[in-house]
């Protein structure tokens, strides 16, 4: 990753900092990493409930064996920047039974478990949240990029054939504004809006694409209509200088800017920092919309996976730059899939995320895999029709949601197999971009799976436990050994 | 879609599907599905022990025989004797030699089942290991369920069981699941396994100290010993009869030959340092720790061979967790000789 001098310092003096802190109170930074929709905000709100109130646990020792005190919301250490919402996601999850609405910009929170350890005698240890627009990752790979890099990459995506459905627009523009040609602020804006529409037609459910940087385009946060998004890539020629005072000069300086401006801030104050990681991948939504969707996923992930230091601590690097240690990659959204499958899904993520795996092998982190619904919002059932059995989910899908012919108005329950995942995950990764079928390629009946998106469970209160899948074994896997 | 050649993965019946619950022509039953039981799952067998014609069993086949025929014969010729003398004493001899077959029927009936137990719970512990090292969840699920219906006899064990048995319905995983049935239901025991180990080495190492002839202590370290890994094994959900308990004992002392060795790696140092001291302060001192020391180290190992499950999730006891207060007992006893002969010693110096 590409920071320059003075942000690498600022690194390093806040990990000095850090270590000093850690020596009164034991703070963890969990870093919870997720495109969007993958449930971040889902996971933070469950793993909060969880330690808050309890819960069934099982498999988190510390939580099952009572030595888990209480933990409470402590005063979070950025005073600027809002505090996650806990209580409301909680709310709406209880009374309205809606999913929260996506984040649409950064929030913090302190949490401050005390504990017994295994010895006796309480502890306390400081849990460091943070959540933000899963957009804003996309960004993080850009670092790294010149505008040329950024222009090449962007234009060649929006003419692969699975996008290229959408990007008319963005291409005649593009012929219409050669980058030599004079700056006009009202040609950047209307490229900056175009290449917006672009990439918001490309994330819907149906192309259900990942790799859309600049994540700022799609979740401006507060920044919107501010000259450092006010760009789009353009037509460059190879090696083609660009003259001062045109048009592609002026888009230039604006994406350094962007980059400067925007996001080196975001990546040095948030994740320069982390003590362990969790990545959400949602693989779901990609199978349901198709291989190219698969493949935009797995690219999209393992661009934003190079951004971060993973590895065993040396000495000095858990001094000045601390390493991540330990690692859970987990697929979300199991509760969309009977037990039977899950293993499936597993193996699904492994092969998404082998090169990031490898990577931080290679670099003697700890690793899991797992696949894990942080609110499970079905049950199972089995059903049996003309002497078969089908193992299904029981839930109820969010008003609006179609599938077999049928669309759904939000509270009638159903029953759903959504199509067999395979027991080679390289079966759906084949090179010619048609190892399966998906929303993206035609019409619904003639689709291999479907992920139906359920409402959240019926009968939960603010103060009582929530459902789950594996919730537990993901914290035993992050916070045990902390916690012991 | 018209493309002929994407029909080549999928067979109809992978297809996605949505059921209305009222929908007519089928049947939703809402339950986990049901646990298959992992039959085709095969532990790995140790090499069978050739079977053959062998002398030795000859021998004894042919002398059980005889013996049963002996004592048939004589039981026979004595009720026959029996009602030659009255008819009155024969029908007691009757009565009493069809008793003393019940029993005999009976004792063996128990050992069979001690021993099958014995068995049963080699095998629960075999399939463990083995989802243990595959995380697999239908094997951990049934070593799981064979534990909860051991531990209904154990009263102690009630709470756990409800606990573990809330918990069998949730999606955990095959490794996950095995560790969680060892911290809630084995836990309870281990306490009171170790406690048990640690009361009989101190006893051991007392009745040592202050025995009057050798030959008493070899017989109460050997009884002690016996009685411990009796009750260890109940302890542990074992009923061993007599021929279970000398199965018992032989693998515990096949286990300790295994592994004594690498224990004594780990704590010979302080027992040399703690039996030195003894030692040199009074030789019976120093031979009640030794013994304390060997008495520990066989419960530990009947430890290992009488728990249903392995040590994972929870620490294996060392040595020094269960002699700790043999050492400390020993110690606080060699104070106070120790004050006296140094005394004793200064007034002779001066």
């Amino acid at each position: 990753m590409a920071m320059g001098l003075l942000d690498e310092a600022w690194i390093g003096l806040r990990a000095v900092a850090d270590r000093f802190e850690d020596l009164a109170h034991p703070t963890l930074r969990l870093g919870v990493t997720g495109l969007a929709r993958s449930g971040k905000t889902i996971f933070t709100t469950a793993l909060v409930h969880a330690l808050m109130r309890g819960g069934r646990l099982p498999v988190f020792e510390a939580m099952n064996a009572g030595r888990i005190a209480g933990a409470r919301l402590a005063p979070q250490p950025d005073d600027a920047v809002p505090r996650f919402p806990y209580e409301d996601h909680l709310a709406s999850l209880a009374s309205a039974r809606d999913w929260p609405s996506s984040t649409t910009r950064i929030s913090e929170l302190r949490l401050e478990v005390s504990y017994a350890p295994v010895r006796g005698g309480t502890r306390r240890l400081t849990l460091d949240l943070v959540d933000y627009p899963g957009e804003w990752l996309l960004d993080l790979p850009l670092l790294d990029m010149s505008y040329a890099d950024f222009s090449r990459q962007a234009l060649e995506l929006a003419r692969a054939p699975a996008r290229l459905p959408y990007a008319g627009a963005l291409l005649a523009a593009l012929g219409a504004h050669p980058p030599a040609a004079p700056a006009d602020e009202s040609a950047a804006r209307e490229l900056a809006a175009i290449f917006t529409a672009y990439l918001a037609a490309c994330r819907g459910e149906r192309v259900g694409m990942s790799l859309l940087p600049p994540g700022r385009f799609l979740m401006p946060g507060d920044l919107e209509g501010s000259p450092a998004l006010t760009f789009a890539p353009l037509d460059l020629q190879d090696g083609a200088a660009l003259p001062a005072g045109s048009l592609g000069a002026m888009m230039e300086r604006r994406f350094q800017s962007y980059k400067s401006a925007v996001v080196r801030p975001f990546f040095r104050d948030h994740f320069a920092r982390l003590d362990r990681q969790i990545v959400l991948v949602d693989a779901l939504s990609a199978l349901n919309a198709g291989p190219a969707a698969l493949a935009d996923l797995e690219r999209a992930l393992d661009s934003i996976l190079v951004a971060f230091r993973v590895g065993r601590n040396t000495l000095v690097s858990a001094l000045l730059r601390p390493r991540i240690e330990k690692v859970l990659f987990a697929a979300t959204k199991a509760d969309h899939l009977h037990r039977a499958s899950h293993d499936r899904l597993e193996a699904i993520l492994r092969r998404l995320v082998e090169r990031a795996l490898a990577r931080a092998q290679e670099g003697g982190a700890r690793i899991d895999v797992a696949a894990l619904a942080a609110i499970r919002a079905t049950r199972e059932a089995e059903v049996s029709k003309g002497g078969r059995n089908i193992a299904a989910i029981i839930g109820t899908p969010e008003a609006g949601q179609e599938a077999g012919g049928q669309v759904f108005d939000g509270s009638e329950d159903v029953a759903l197999f959504p199509g067999e995942l395979p027991a080679n995950p390289d079966a759906l990764f084949a090179a010619d971009g048609a190892a399966f079928r998906g929303l993206a390629s035609g019409p619904d009946s003639e689709a291999d799976f479907r992920f139906l998106r359920f409402r959240p469970p019926a009968g939960i209160g603010p103060a009582g436990p929530l459902p789950h899948i594996r919730l537990d074994r993901a914290l035993q896997f992050l916070l045990g050994d902390r916690l012991s | 879609m018209a493309d002929p050649r994407n029909d080549r993965h999928r067979p109809e019946n992978t297809r996605p599907q949505v059921f209305r619950l009222d929908e007519a022509g089928i049947v939703v039953t809402e339950a986990p599905a049901p646990t298959e039981e992992a039959d085709e799952i095969v532990a790995p067998a140790p090499p069978a022990r050739r079977r053959g014609f062998s002398l030795g069993a000859v021998f004894w086949t042919a002398l059980g025989g005889l013996a049963s025929l002996g004592i048939g014969l004589a039981v026979t010729r004595l009720i026959e004797d029996l009602f030659a003398q009255t008819q009155a004493l024969g029908y007691l001899g009757v009565a009493l030699a069809g008793l003393l077959a019940v029993s005999v029927l009976a004792i063996i009936g128990r050992e069979v089942a001690g021993l099958m137990r014995f068995s049963s719970l080699d095998s629960i512990r075999e399939r463990a290991v083995l989802a243990l090292a595959t995380d697999d969840r239908p094997l951990a699920e049934a070593v799981t369920h064979d534990l909860l219906g051991i531990a209904k006899e154990m009263p102690a064990l009630a709470r756990a069981r409800g606990d573990l048995s809330s918990h069998l319905g949730a999606i955990i995983d095959g490794a996950d699941l095995v560790r969680l049935t060892e911290r809630t239901l084995m836990a309870p025991l281990d306490a009171r396994a170790r406690q048990l180990v640690s009361d009989t080495a101190k006893r051991v190492s007392v009745v040592t100290a202050v025995s009057p002839r050798a030959v008493v202590d070899l017989l109460f370290v050997l009884y002690s010993a016996f009685v411990l890994i009796r009750r260890l094994a109940e302890l542990y959900g074992g009923r061993p009869g007599a021929l279970g308990m000398l199965r018992l004992v032989r693998h515990v002392l096949s286990h300790l030959a295994v592994t004594g060795g690498m224990a004594a790696g780990d704590t010979l140092v302080q027992e040399l340092v703690g039996s030195g001291i003894a030692a040199r302060l009074s030789a019976r001192l120093g031979e009640g720790v030794v013994n304390g020391l060997l008495t520990a180290r066989l419960g530990l190992a009947a430890i290992a061979v009488t728990r249903p499950l392995p040590f994972t999730a929870l620490p294996a006891p060392r040595v020094a967790d269960v002699a700790a207060g043999l050492m400390k007992k020993a110690q606080e006893e060699e104070v106070r000789p120790q004050l006296g002969s140094r005394r004793a010693g200064k007034a002779e110096g001066e």
